[in-house]
């Protein structure tokens, strides 16, 4: 599949290699190709069936299709901020009717605070919110090789282990484990066009499975990592980057979730893929654990 | 010299060989373009065609094809009219045609119908008749629909190959053949006033849009605004929706004027297809000269003077005059207008559409606010019937937006006013469908584009901003029309929101009305309970014999039914149909003086049963459904409780029981969700006779036979007798426990009187 992969799809230096060796990227389709696929086959054979006439695997299927063409065009012409923020909306529409019709639960409940009750404004304003930050988010974090298909994978399976409905998302998984063990050999790029996917799809199952509460807890890294370069944005005006000296990467600065770990510490490109990927799985077993509580 | 001749002539040769090869070649490219995409317009034609005759499957069991709902019976008795008596018999000599049958005692004065509809079914008629086929008018008229549905089709892709090509042509025809709320309207047996409608406005948009293009010949032009006024007044005559694409075309045009786009072209051919199209529509009867001075209508001359003006004010004139000149104009029609409003000859728009445009209205009317259609959509609405393709349509906004040439701008307004209006009553998605569909067409189009340009030219992809593209192979082309590809099937075949199955087939794959017995089921037979009670009055019955029912059943009564009915979806005498829920509502001693007014000979009510399990699972119980009267014996509370004072003043009923609305006649068991009527309630003749066809029901031999049980005691009317009760010897399975009975009660005047006065 790799040989192939390197001549079908586009490549893209990798800079944190010696030589910026040429990668093949966007590879992300695949995934969306075999999810959406996948899917329709849950669909047919009725494992899940239609509730409430919704059917659950062919929401699923749009959301990721939708979120699989935004970073297509991302990764083509790079999409203005304006466009990435709030073309997500979009594909909450469909997760909008399926809660609505399907009378899922309107409120979180959160540790501490107790029920939150939204009721309307679960549908029109918490579920958009909720498929923006995730999917945007996820987008933000990634740049290393590994970083954007490992991280999300763990959120995924924590959310998996809690639902009833896993199967939905059995061959996706393996799909996106597959992408993620090449990935973090730094022999693919999954591109926007997956990185984008596989936010949707974090976003629109935790919605479909009414697991709102894990998965913001989980998401939580993300979102600091997502505030932390929002604001020296826009407060200094200056982006995050890591400096790669050959062998090891090094910042000066903690402008983001990658700049913070290598902050004045030298740390092979691995080293930080895992130092990461156990902050996000940390959240993710506090949130399965807290359910189970 | 002689060989170079020849060589130089066999050198020549060789080249006009090659040339005429390489034309062919040229040729055989072209054409093999334009095969594929004719046979994809043929194939969404055919498409379009077949889904919109899905519901003949309940009608082959009778061998011929019905009418869909209530009103398209109403058409069709004018077409009928017409094929016998001439096209022009309902109107001329007037006062023209008054069907006697419908509204008794005061008929139905059809000479105020729109003719759009009937006269194209009676030409076609005609026209097929000429050629030998011997085909049931009716049949005829069901069949109608679906071949001007795909027709509409059929012109919107030349609209879309206008705005942007063939391909924006093919998907805008797929999505209009596939929009389930213009599907609704323009299938089997749905012989309805939408359908010029959708007719008038297509050829209106495709037939303007062309004329007031400045590349044309003024020839040409002309010609097109000819044809764009016989559109637009074959729209007002045939949908009081009209006042949309009227105004619709005013404010385009507005807004060109704003954006100085003024041409001569455009005041020719806006005069031309105003002035032609009010002329004709004016001629008839119903619309008449006031339509001209309605205050819907008005806005056309307004702009006439403005585009005038406008021509003025091109001629090299000094800056003093031309400032003279606008001020004379403006004010001459902003106090023209003023004045006829302050004299009272503006006309103010129907109610109807008043309504349209501020929904809050409607909510204070009971009689408008009980028919379905007229409700608001609900975003949830919207986007079941149009699924992601929202998506699409706002890309497409998007793209309309950059480049914003007469024709987007039109597009562009049509879009935004038609959304506006589809969301304030449901009917009205029926106009927003064809908006959809060319800006969801412009939109997936839009976004392609680049993405085919990818795939047909080498890895490196040339743009305006190079800085912004990127070096991406070809596969990235055709990754994108993938998924493209796979978000419409999904939209389109697999609809995510309707559980899986397609939007458009649980639209159009369901029996008419009359033929699924008015129940919103879609069984493998038809259900014939409605088609025998028809059947019954047709062979029983005289046709001045007068039935009472509620309005919703005048059409099939007066028409197929061929009795005389007191009320129907015309709603032309609202007091009148106050009087029939007070009918209704009232106990029998109150209600029989009133029939006795109307010379009422029956009453007619439709009643549908559940039929459940018993709580010890011993017996099976029948209880009221929903679909029937009992269901609607509500409406018929509000609006005759509505007006209670004129009841009570006209002696027809004590104070102490006179009502207000459907509370008065019990409360909603808090615990299980039914209706409990009180005394009030039992006492009401509706009751009554709708629980005694219950009854009757639980006594026939097919309930008795397993063992049905009425949900409660039932005490027999004592003034109205059985005549005909259809659907009461049904197996109780026969329909998955719904049972439809249609109940017929002759009045016992003689007993009424006999006893009153002793």
């Amino acid at each position: 599949m790799i040989v192939e992969g390197k001549k079908l799809f586009p490549r893209r230096p990798d800079q944190h290699k010696v030589g910026k060796p040429l990668i093949p990227n966007g590879l992300g389709v695949i995934y969306v190709l075999f999810t959406t696929i996948y899917l329709f086959f849950v669909y047919f054979t009725g494992i899940v069936g239609p509730s409430n006439n919704v059917s659950a695997p062919l929401t699923l299927a749009v959301c990721i299709l939708f979120g699989g063409f935004m970073g297509l065009l991302d990764d083509w012409i790079d999409l203005k901020w304006r466009f990435k923020a709030f073309m997500p909306l979009i594909a909450a529409l469909p997760l909008i009717y399926f809660a609505a019709e399907s009378g899922l639960r309107t409120s979180i409940s959160l540790p501490l605070l107790g029920v939150l009750q939204f009721s309307e404004a679960y549908y029109f304003l918490i579920i958009p919110l909720i498929v923006m930050i995730v999917t945007n988010t996820v987008n933000q974090l990634g740049g290393l090789n590994g970083l954007e298909t490992i991280c999300p994978s763990i959120i995924l399976i924590g959310l998996m282990i809690l639902s009833s409905s896993y199967i939905l998302m059995i061959v996706p998984l393996l799909v996106w484990l597959i992408l993620a063990g090449f990935n973090f050999q730094g022999k693919i790029f999954v591109g926007n066009t997956g990185s984008f996917a596989i936010g949707m799809t974090i976003a629109s199952f935790a919605i479909i499975t009414d697991l709102k509460l894990s998965l913001i807890i989980s998401i939580l890294p993300y979102v600091f990592n997502s505030v932390l370069i929002l604001l020296t944005i826009f407060l200094i005006r200056k982006r995050a980057s890591v400096i790669f000296n050959g062998k090891k990467l090094y910042s000066e600065h903690k402008r983001s979730l990658v700049t913070l770990v290598t902050y004045r510490r030298y740390l092979t490109e691995r080293q930080v893929v895992i130092i990461i990927s156990l902050i996000v799985a940390s959240f993710t077993i506090f949130s399965t654990l807290l359910d189970f509580i | 010299m002689l060989i170079h001749c020849m060589l130089e002539e066999e050198i020549l040769s060789n080249e006009r060989l090659n040339k005429i090869l390489k034309s062919f070649g040229g040729l055989r490219n072209a054409s093999r373009a334009s095969v594929i995409c004719y046979s994809a317009l043929l194939l969404i034609l055919v498409i379009a065609f077949t889904v919109r005759l899905l519901p003949i499957r309940w009608e082959i069991p009778s061998g011929t094809m019905r009418l869909n709902e209530f009103d398209p019976y109403y058409q069709f008795s004018l077409t009928n009219q017409m094929v016998e008596n001439g096209l022009l018999s309902p109107y001329y000599p007037e006062p023209g045609w008054r069907n006697e049958q419908l509204w008794y005692p005061d008929g139905l004065d059809m000479s105020r119908s729109l003719p759009s509809l009937p006269m194209t079914a009676a030409v076609l008629y005609g026209v097929v008749s000429f050629f030998g086929a011997n085909i049931d008018l009716m049949a005829f008229c069901a069949l109608l629909p679906a071949v001007l549905g795909t027709f509409a089709c059929l012109i919107i892709y030349f609209i879309g190959k206008d705005i942007g090509g063939k391909t924006i042509g093919l998907f805008s025809a797929l999505f209009l053949a596939l929009s389930p709320s213009f599907l609704q309207r323009s299938s089997l047996g749905f012989f309805d006033s939408e359908l010029p409608g959708m007719i008038g406005l297509l050829l209106f948009i495709f037939m303007f849009l062309r004329s007031i293009d400045s590349k044309r010949t003024l020839f040409s032009s002309i010609l097109y605004s000819l044809a764009a006024a016989g559109s637009i007044a074959y729209f007002i005559l045939g949908w009081g929706a009209a006042y949309f694409l009227v105004n619709l075309t005013v404010l385009f045009v507005f807004i060109l004027l704003l954006l100085k786009r003024y041409s001569q072209r455009l005041l020719i051919s806006y005069s031309i297809t105003f002035g032609l199209a009010l002329f004709i529509a004016t001629k008839w009867p119903y619309v008449s000269l006031d339509y001209m001075i309605s205050s819907a209508i008005l806005p056309v001359a307004a702009l006439f003077v403005l585009l005038c003006l406008a021509e003025l004010l091109r001629y090299n004139i000094n800056q003093k005059t031309k400032i003279y000149l606008t001020i004379a104009a403006v004010s001459i029609t902003v106090g023209a207008i003023i004045i006829m409003w302050q004299l009272g000859y503006m006309e103010g728009i129907a109610g109807k559409f008043l309504t349209v445009l501020d929904p809050r209205i409607r909510s204070d009317s009971p009689l408008i606010e009980s028919v379905a259609e007229h409700r608001i959509s609900s975003w949830g609405f919207i986007y079941y019937e149009l699924g992601l393709g929202v998506m699409f349509f706002l890309t497409g906004i998007y793209f309309t937006l950059r480049n914003p040439t007469n024709r987007n701008v039109f597009l562009l307004i049509f879009g935004a006013t038609s959304l506006y209006f589809a969301s304030s009553m449901v009917r009205l998605l029926v106009i927003f469908a064809p908006a959809f569909a060319l800006l969801a067409a412009k939109g997936i189009i839009g976004l392609l584009k680049p993405f085919f340009a990818l795939l047909k030219e080498s890895s490196l992809t040339t743009g305006k901003s190079k800085r912004r593209l990127r070096r991406v192979g070809k596969e990235y082309g055709g990754g994108a029309i993938a998924l493209i590809f796979m978000l419409l099937v999904l939209n389109l075949s697999f609809t995510p929101q309707n559980g899986g199955i397609p939007r458009a087939i649980t639209q159009a794959y369901s029996p008419i009305t009359i033929s699924s017995g008015s129940l919103p089921i879609a069984p493998n037979e038809p259900v014939n309970e409605w088609l025998d009670m028809l059947n019954y009055t047709n062979s029983n019955l005289q046709s001045t014999d007068v039935v009472c029912a509620w309005w919703d059943y005048g059409y099939w009564l007066g028409i197929p039914g061929n009795v005389t009915s007191l009320a129907d979806n015309a709603t032309v005498n609202t007091t009148k149909i106050e009087n029939i829920g007070f009918i209704f509502m009232a106990p029998e001693d109150q209600s029989i003086p009133i029939l006795a007014q109307y010379d009422a000979k029956y009453i007619l009510v439709f009643h549908t049963v559940f039929i459940g399990v018993s709580q010890d699972q011993a017996n099976y119980i029948a209880s009221p459904g929903i679909w029937g009267d009992e269901g609607k014996w509500s409406w018929m509370a509000s609006i005759s409780g509505a007006n209670r004072d004129r009841f009570i003043q006209n002696g027809w009923i004590d104070e102490s029981i006179m009502w207000t609305d459907e509370n008065d006649f019990g409360s909603v068991d808090t615990n299980t969700g039914t209706w409990i009527w009180n005394t009030a309630g039992r006492d009401s003749t509706i009751y009554k006779l709708m629980s005694w066809a219950r009854q009757l029901y639980t006594e026939s031999d097919a309930a008795q036979e397993v063992g049905v049980l009425p949900d409660e005691i039932i005490i027999e009317p004592t003034y109205f007798k059985p005549a005909f009760i259809s659907g009461v010897n049904i197996s109780p399975f026969e329909y998955g426990g719904v049972i439809p009975l249609v109940a017929l009660y002759e009045i016992d005047y003689e007993s009424y009187y006999n006893a009153t006065s002793t």
